[in-house]
């Protein structure tokens, strides 16, 4: 690990001037901190400024969440916990609180950022790993192809197949939400343009421009939404599958739904078949339900050790559907 | 009263005082535990000594590899590094060393190990077992003429992955080198081999050199190898530069290179009859070890079922990866899982129980007797027939024995008495983490006759008297009865001057509570008793080979477990609800630190049935997963309600209870996914994709 220096600026206007500034050559945005340290143990980055926005907020906003219309604003240093135990998320949009919930361990989710957590690098073992010079790292090689890909992603064609590390954006996504930037010529971009697939560009997942800064997220609300997700370890694992659905509901029949899967491709992966299918279905209707689930793996393929995830996606979507109009999912 | 009559089986399962009464000491807490918790409690890995270089091995980054150039000079010239070693062109595994570099800091060595710029030529690497077995031999003879004219048959295969230790404190040394003398501060499970071990590298003598170990975190078994190349290495820099030297691995390092469990296949072919009457067969083992042979032994038959007539072949087979070592019961945990997983094949295949058909097959008594408490602790009746249940989630249980034997080593032991009433209880083995410290003390104050706060405990110095390596089990079996002569020679010599100065016979003079009596009279409070020594006593006691193999009364260990879990079929998840380990162990001598052993060696097991495995990567040998992220560990949330029930019937003296409590658990839990989603998963870990495929294939014809 080289010497870096700490900057701590007082607001987002303060650490974009940095982020441009011309003193350093690599500064970066820290958050929590927690994907960066690990960048700089494994020397995967070598920054010579961290900029230090884990406190930095719009002085007008106290709470990490707030009422926007009949939506939600989440501050982009909001952590974690903060959004877990927000009775607005609760009332207004639960599957957000219900994704976090489920990523990482309760000291991590008191510290990890909501725009960290958006914006941290995939889990990928290649690509953390600073000896195989993988895509990311401006290799030649996607060493999961031929390699091990037990937890890497059943849609995209490449030429990486990490899966997006996200749990709070596919819950952002059903929510229909909004990034909000300083520092570029955009004030704001919807949450799904704030990622990109690998043939878009390997090296990063998303499309932010250099000087760019997050400061907030403001949401629609989606009262009857849920998440499921399946993990090996009850305890500090990632999903094999996860899925977040949001419904709206005339009595017991969906009138709409979206749905989004996680931890199965680059990206937050939307799944319009199964919200087409969802379409006019009663929420008591196991069988329709099922059906519709079927429809997730539309268009995925298994990579040599996979083709398990092809099984539970379809679960999680189930779940996932059935937690947002408010019945038991089943399962452990 | 039979112990079995006098554990309640009806009340919740939750809290139950199960073990009260089972011990020398019911109360006694874990005397360092607060300062481990703390942070007081300062491990090898914690001591940085002044002026200290730091070092770190130059290692192979694949299964097979050449380094085909590297730049010293660029290293040497990094402000702070002081020594760059290359000594080896080829690795025949991900983290074999080829060198190593010295420097000021940790920050120096790091750029130092980069500036050396190693450029390794890849080459292809073994990296499964399955793949290097080749085509397996057709089972023998004797075993197919047992198998021609057998009523039922059952051929499978069954295997297990590797299993590293990952000691959380990881391998290394800290040498305070003064220059003509030094105090090595390890983590090990051997002081003493560590300091046999270093006698050549560190360039002292013994009367020199101390080795120090007062606490460990983690070893099971991999910290048995005397000094090591990591100690090795630090003695010479050290002995070289007459100064303190730091190595210890990293992370990553320690997966790599410090030993593991080997990874098995188990292709049983075996016949029995209707009834459950197994007549025998065949049992091939392969184990899979690093680029040499050795270590990769898989112990089925264990030795505690009557199998009939069983031939067992094993081969070891190298892969290009990290060496085995011992690992809390080495070759048990993997055969085990077979045996008993194969046990229930078979009752399933006869249409039996298997708790009833293993209680024809279960040779030692106090098994069975184990297995009946276990049942009704467990709640067996609740068992469904296997592959009747239909629902989402589906309930299992499955049970698994265990047994271990009783190795003698030779071990002294002394308590000094001081004339303030201060006893100081001395014994140079160290304290792998079942709390050794709170057994001598324990043995010393009972022995006495005075309070537990009387005594202060010395361990993990090599300058204070010989005892055994933590390895075996052998830990508490042989230095509580030479703690206890000690305390007897030194009480011996106390009673010898207080019996002068008060006109009594020794014999008459008994100390009970911090008081000498005689004849149920008070004669002198200790501290009075001790003053009127001359000098401090001291006791001396040893515990041998011949004394522990003399004793026939104190035998094996034995055990059984029982297993409470439900399987999501939609997800292959798998939940263990509760798990009742039953573990003859003898004199328990502390009721908390036994039961802690039990519930340790249950969670060890938890880990391995359901997670896991180290996964090299097929093409290029590194290991993918050398972290404890992808590497997986049962967290807080995995754990079931753990029950630990202390079999103390009919036993005199400490016995081994170490190993024995992790060799049943995974078998134990795969027979109760078996029962619970109807097919069996013959291969660990317990993971979703494969109870999914196992659910998908049903059940076997």
């Amino acid at each position: 690990m080289n010497p870096f220096a700490i900057a701590t600026p007082d607001s987002h206007a303060a650490a974009q001037k940095m982020l441009v500034g011309r003193s350093y050559k690599l500064p970066v945005l820290k958050g929590a901190g927690i994907d960066l340290v690990d960048h700089l143990k494994e020397g995967l980055a070598e920054p010579d400024l961290l900029i230090d926005v884990r406190r930095v907020r719009d002085a007008s906003r106290k709470d990490a969440v707030s009422a926007e219309g009949s939506g939600l604003r989440i501050e982009a240093n909001a952590t974690l916990a903060e959004l877990v135990d927000s009775s607005l998320v609760k009332e207004r949009c639960p599957v957000v609180g219900q994704a976090v919930a489920n990523a990482a361990t309760p000291s991590v989710r008191n510290v990890a950022t909501a725009a960290g957590n958006l914006l941290q690098r995939p889990r990928c073992w290649y690509y953390r790993n600073s000896q195989f010079d993988c895509l990311k790292k401006g290799g030649a090689t996607c060493f999961s192809v031929e390699g091990e890909n037990k937890y890497h992603a059943i849609f995209g064609q490449g030429p990486c197949h990490i899966v997006h590390p996200s749990n709070l954006a596919p819950a952002l996504m059903v929510a229909n939400a909004t990034v909000h930037l300083i520092g570029g010529n955009r004030k704001s971009l919807p949450i799904a343009d704030l990622f990109h697939m690998p043939d878009k560009g390997v090296t990063s997942e998303h499309s932010l421009e250099p000087g760019e800064v997050i400061t907030h997220i403001t949401l629609d609300a989606a009262a009857k939404s849920g998440f499921a997700s399946v993990k090996e370890k009850q305890s500090f694992d990632w999903p094999l599958a996860f899925a977040c659905a949001a419904l709206s509901l005339n009595g017991d029949t969906i009138k709409s739904a979206t749905v989004c899967a996680g931890a199965v491709a680059p990206v937050p992966w939307m799944l319009p078949e199964v919200g087409a299918a969802l379409s006019g279905v009663k929420i008591t209707d196991d069988t329709a339900i099922q059906k519709a689930a079927a429809a997730s793996i539309t268009g995925a393929k298994a990579m040599t050790d996979n083709a398990y995830k092809l099984k539970l996606l379809p679960v999680v979507v189930m779940r996932a559907v059935l937690k947002a109009a408010g019945r038991d999912p089943g399962g452990l | 009263m039979p112990i079995a009559d006098s554990i309640p089986t009806d009340l919740p399962t939750t809290n139950r005082p199960i073990n009260a009464g089972a011990s020398m000491n019911d109360n006694a807490s874990r005397l360092d535990g607060v300062a481990k918790v703390t942070g007081a409690a300062k491990y090898g890995r914690d001591v940085f000594p002044a002026n200290g270089l730091f070092v770190a091995f130059v290692r192979c980054p694949w299964g097979v590899g050449e380094l085909t150039s590297h730049d010293k000079d660029a290293a040497a010239a990094v402000p702070g590094v002081i020594e760059v070693e290359v000594n080896k062109k080829d690795g025949t595994y991900h983290g074999a060393t080829a060198g190593y570099v010295a420097a000021e800091s940790h920050q120096a060595l790091q750029r130092g190990l980069r500036a050396l710029n190693c450029k390794w030529k890849r080459k292809a690497a073994k990296t499964r077992l399955e793949d290097e077995i080749g085509e397996a031999p057709p089972v023998g003879e004797a075993a197919a003429a047992i198998l021609k004219d057998a009523e039922l048959k059952l051929e499978a295969v069954y295997s297990t992955e590797v299993q590293t230790h990952s000691s959380l404190e990881t391998h290394g040394v800290s040498i305070d080198h003064k220059g003509d003398s030094a105090v090595v501060y390890a983590s090990t499970q051997g002081t003493f081999s560590v300091r046999d071990g270093l006698d050549d590298a560190i360039g002292l003598k013994r009367s020199q050199y101390e080795v120090v170990c007062e606490y460990i975190g983690g070893g099971f078994g991999s910290k048995l190898n005397g000094a090591g190349k990591e100690g090795t290495t630090a003695a010479k820099l050290a002995s070289k530069y007459k100064r303190p030297v730091y190595l210890f691995c990293n992370r990553a390092e320690e997966h790599l290179d410090t030993g593991n469990r080997p990874g098995s296949r188990t292709r049983v072919s075996m016949a029995f009859k209707k009834d459950g009457t197994i007549l025998g067969g065949e049992v091939r083992t392969w184990g899979s070890v690093g680029p040499n042979k050795g270590g990769g032994g898989c112990n089925i038959p264990g030795g505690r079922y009557n199998l009939g007539e069983v031939k067992k072949e094993h081969e070891d087979v190298s892969l290009n990866a990290g060496m085995p070592r011992a690992f809390r019961a080495p070759g048990h945990p993997q055969g085990s899982f077979a045996e008993e997983l194969m046990l229930d094949e078979i009752a399933l295949a006869c249409g039996l129980d298997p708790l009833e058909m293993r209680m024809k097959l279960i040779k030692a008594g106090d098994i069975k007797e184990m297995a009946e408490l276990g049942a009704k602790l467990i709640g067996w009746d609740k068992r469904a027939k296997t592959g009747s249940q239909t629902g989402v989630v589906r309930r299992g249980f499955g049970m698994g024995v265990t047994s271990w034997g009783r190795f003698p080593a030779k071990t002294d032991a002394e308590v000094v008495i001081n004339q303030d009433g201060s006893v100081e209880a001395r014994t140079g083995t160290q304290d792998i983490g079942t709390g050794q410290r709170t057994m001598v003390s324990i043995v010393t104050a009972d022995t006495l006759g005075v309070p537990l706060e009387a005594v202060s405990v010395r361990i993990g110095h090599s300058n204070l008297p010989e005892g055994p390596g933590s390895g075996g089990s052998v830990t508490t079996v042989n230095s509580a009865p030479a703690m206890m002569a000690a305390a007897n020679d030194a009480k011996a010599k106390l009673l010898d001057a207080v019996a002068k100065r008060v006109n009594a016979k020794p014999e008459e003079l008994e100390i009970k509570g911090g008081v000498v009596m005689k004849g149920g009279d008070k004669v002198l409070a200790w501290k009075d008793a001790c003053a009127a020594l001359g000098n401090a006593v001291v006791g001396k006691g040893e515990n041998t080979q011949q004394t522990v193999q003399a004793d026939k009364t104190k035998g094996n260990s034995n055990g059984a477990q029982f297993v409470d879990l439900s399987v999501d079929t939609q997800t292959g998840v798998i939940k263990v609800n509760r798990i009742v380990a039953i573990q003859s162990c003898g004199r328990v001598v502390a009721r908390k630190m036994a039961e802690s052993q039990i519930i340790g060696g249950v969670i060890q097991g938890v880990s391995y049935a359901l997670f896991e495995n180290r996964l090299l990567d097929r093409v290029t040998g590194a290991m993918v997963n050398p972290n404890l992220e992808w590497y997986k560990i049962a967290g807080p949330c995995d754990m079931p309600h753990i029950e630990p029930v202390l079999w103390t019937k009919g036993a005199t003296g400490p016995r081994s209870l170490g190993e024995p409590p992790t060799i049943p658990t995974s078998g134990a839990i795969a027979c109760a996914v078996l029962n619970a989603i109807g097919s069996p998963v013959r291969s660990l870990p317990l993971t979703p994709d494969k109870v999914l495929a196992a659910l998908e294939k049903g059940r076997p014809a």
